[in-house]
């Protein structure tokens, strides 16, 4: 098998980890090496799904041993299998970053013979690049569940970002799904490189290299085993807190496997869920939400018409309309249509004059929105206060209009009213 | 009134300018060289041709009373090329040179600094996105090289990254649009200015590269077919830059 073949079924393999970011680490280039690393991230270009791709993002085997549910690569699936050596993988990521085509190498495996043997691969390919090769770019290796604590310790030096998935986010679907897994297991490496890190963090030097730079990642799926925007959220909002994570990757389940336990192949992938779940997240991480702000025991489920920041500001009208002279910054983050940059703006506009509608709109407000949350010099006193059950309609998008289709036996569907 | 060319450098915008002050020119438009539009015949043209001394004292007073950041924020707005950046940029020297208000240059939300502001942030995320979307292709003499056409003149501000990145490497990236490179001998040498007379042959020379195709493979195996979203890529990666992105230009499996 060629590398061009066995890059196809790699890559094609790796597709549906869902992480590509290539940020938080810098590094200058090695002495006499190729390629630095830049804190901000860089992505190189988009798949025609949209999904930012920044690394090369492959599979250094597909063989696996285990046989979990959701996953193309169990071990029950008949499909071609395929092991990078290390040479190829190392020349292929090389030649790529050369021609500006990546950031550099994420690298994850099926688990072949046992984790530790596992481990040791992408560690050996690591390490090559890193030393042999005097390579600088960035590399996202996974951490194999099981392996042993010296091996993940290295992949810590090796690595700018380290990864494990908890894959679906209640610990007993997980094990219905994937009987060789369970939460305990996925925490264990996960608990291990955040204790790392923090106790290298006191002793390091300038010299010596730095442990996950780029800190660590994880990923679970969505829509596959009935599990509300609540749990998700609480346990994202975890892994933040206690596992210092970096981000929280969701992936919508997409129905590769025919198997009783899943939803049917014919289901469509929850697109519009994973984008609100992705919003929510945001709001946690730059808008300074608390997870418990967005879904709480009453609505477990974020609203899939409405994004959960408008949502939010519709449930709580006693805050709003809020003066853009005078409100606080965390205040006007929380404006439905005000992001942060034009928080920032106008937090350091208004010290100098009013801030009028015009303003607004030039510094890239979606007044649209913005309008019912805000009131300026030219509002009228009588439209300073919030009808939630008002403004809601306002903001949802236009209903597409009926397509006729006048040859059809089937009586016509009206969409219903109300 | 004058409509008063220059040669299109920001070096050149700042000596007129200065002019203007000197001079007390009476100006209606400035009008870079490279501008198509017609003149406008109810003005007077007048040439000012471009001083280095007369466009660093002006750098110098605009640091002293503004200070370096804001000097780069006009610096890159003008790259957007915008027409009538010029006369913004003007309104903005005047207001600031005027001394009404003390605080001025530290409002990023003054009538005349907001649009500028919108420019150059416009021209730096393009920048930033130019930076992953720059594609090498190794040479016969095993220079790499790659050609973009970027909506702006961000060239130049892209140059320190590489620079960074593939230090011991020879390259050259080439902006075809307006017709100047650098190329860097992975020597540690400043990166030279070139320009290249023969980019037809040059640009066929860059299909001979094997490791395209590898690249293009990939591409189309990362991507999920379920999900496939051709509003989103275009919004993410705009159709304008495809012409110079192999993973774009070979036939797709799907969109």
């Amino acid at each position: 098998m060629d590398v061009r073949e066995k890059l196809n079924i790699l890559s094609a393999a790796a597709k549906y980890d869902v992480s590509c970011s290539s940020s938080g680490s810098k590094r200058q280039v090695p002495g006499g090496g190729l390629g630095n690393a830049c804190s901000a991230g860089i992505c190189h270009t988009w798949s025609s799904d949209g999904r930012c791709i920044s690394l090369l993002k492959v599979l250094m085997s597909n063989a696996c041993k285990y046989d979990c549910a959701y996953c193309i690569n169990r071990r029950s699936n008949d499909i071609p299998r395929a092991t990078f050596t290390p040479k190829e993988l190392i020349d292929l990521t090389l030649e790529f970053y050369r021609r500006n085509y990546i950031e550099g190498l994420f690298l994850s495996s099926a688990v072949v013979g046992t984790p530790d043997r596992t481990m040791e691969m992408l560690i050996q390919v690591a390490k090559e690049l890193r030393i042999v090769h005097k390579f600088g770019g960035y590399i996202h290796l996974k951490a194999i569940p099981g392996a042993s604590s010296e091996l993940l310790y290295q992949a810590g030096l090796y690595a700018d970002r380290s990864s494990v998935n908890i894959e679906i986010p209640t610990d007993k679907a997980l094990q219905y799904l994937a009987p060789e897994k369970n939460h305990a297991s996925i925490y264990k490496p996960m608990n291990f490189l955040a204790e790392r890190k923090l106790e290298y963090k006191t002793e390091h030097s300038r010299y010596s290299p730095r442990f996950l730079p780029a800190g660590q990642s994880t990923q679970m799926i969505v829509g596959a085993a009935g599990e509300t925007d609540l749990q998700i959220l609480t346990l994202s909002n975890g892994f933040y807190k206690q596992q210092q994570m970096k981000r929280v990757y969701f992936s919508g389940y997409v129905p590769i496997n025919a198997d009783k336990r899943l939803p049917a192949l014919t289901t469509k992938p929850p697109l519009v869920r994973e984008h609100r779940l992705y919003q929510a997240d945001w709001l946690m991480r730059f808008y300074k939400f608390g997870y418990d702000e967005i879904v709480d025991k009453v609505n477990p489920n974020l609203d899939l018409e409405l994004d959960p920041k408008a949502s939010w500001a519709l449930r709580h009208p006693e805050f709003f309309p809020i003066d853009i002279q005078t409100a606080d910054y965390e205040m006007l983050l929380r404006v439905p249509g005000i992001g942060v940059k034009s928080a920032q703006l106008i937090a350091s506009g208004r010290r100098f004059s009013k801030i009028r509608l015009e303003h607004l709109k030039k510094m890239g407000v979606v007044l649209k929105r913005a309008q019912y949350f805000i009131y300026h010099p030219d509002t009228p006193a009588c439209l300073r206060r919030l009808y939630p059950e008002m403004v809601r309609p306002l903001l949802l998008p236009k209903p597409q209009s009926l397509q006729l289709d006048l040859f059809s036996n089937q009586p016509l569907a009206l969409p219903a009213v109300g | 009134m004058l409509s008063i060319s220059y040669d299109s450098s920001f070096d050149g915008f700042l000596s007129v300018v200065f002019e203007i002050y000197r001079q007390h020119l009476d100006v209606g438009e400035i009008r870079p060289d490279r501008s198509e539009s017609p003149c406008n015949m109810f003005m007077q043209p007048f040439r000012i041709e471009t001083s280095d001394e007369s466009a660093q004292r002006l750098k110098r007073a605009i640091i002293n009373q503004a200070g370096l950041e804001i000097l780069n924020t006009l610096d890159v707005a003008f790259r957007s090329e915008e027409d009538g950046i010029e006369m913004k940029i003007l309104a903005y020297l005047r207001k600031l040179f005027s001394e009404e208000d003390s605080r001025y240059a530290k409002n990023p939300t003054s009538d005349e600094m907001l649009p500028i502001y919108m420019t150059a942030r416009s021209v730096r995320h393009e920048e930033g996105g130019m930076l992953g979307m720059v594609r090498f292709s190794r040479m016969p003499d095993g220079t790499y090289f790659a050609e973009i056409e970027p909506k702006y003149d961000i060239l130049e501000l892209m140059i320190g990254h590489f620079r960074g990145r593939f230090a011991n490497e020879r390259w050259a990236i080439y902006d075809s649009k307006r017709g100047f490179g650098f190329y860097h001998d992975g020597k540690g040498r400043e990166p030279i200015p070139i320009c290249i007379p023969n980019m037809r042959e040059v640009a066929a020379a860059t299909k001979a590269d094997e490791f395209v195709r590898l690249w293009q493979d990939y591409y189309q195996s990362i991507a999920i077919k379920e999900r496939e979203n051709p509003k989103l890529l275009r919004r993410c990666l705009p159709v304008r830059y495809w012409k110079h992105l192999p993973e774009r230009q070979a036939p797709s499996k799907w969109a």
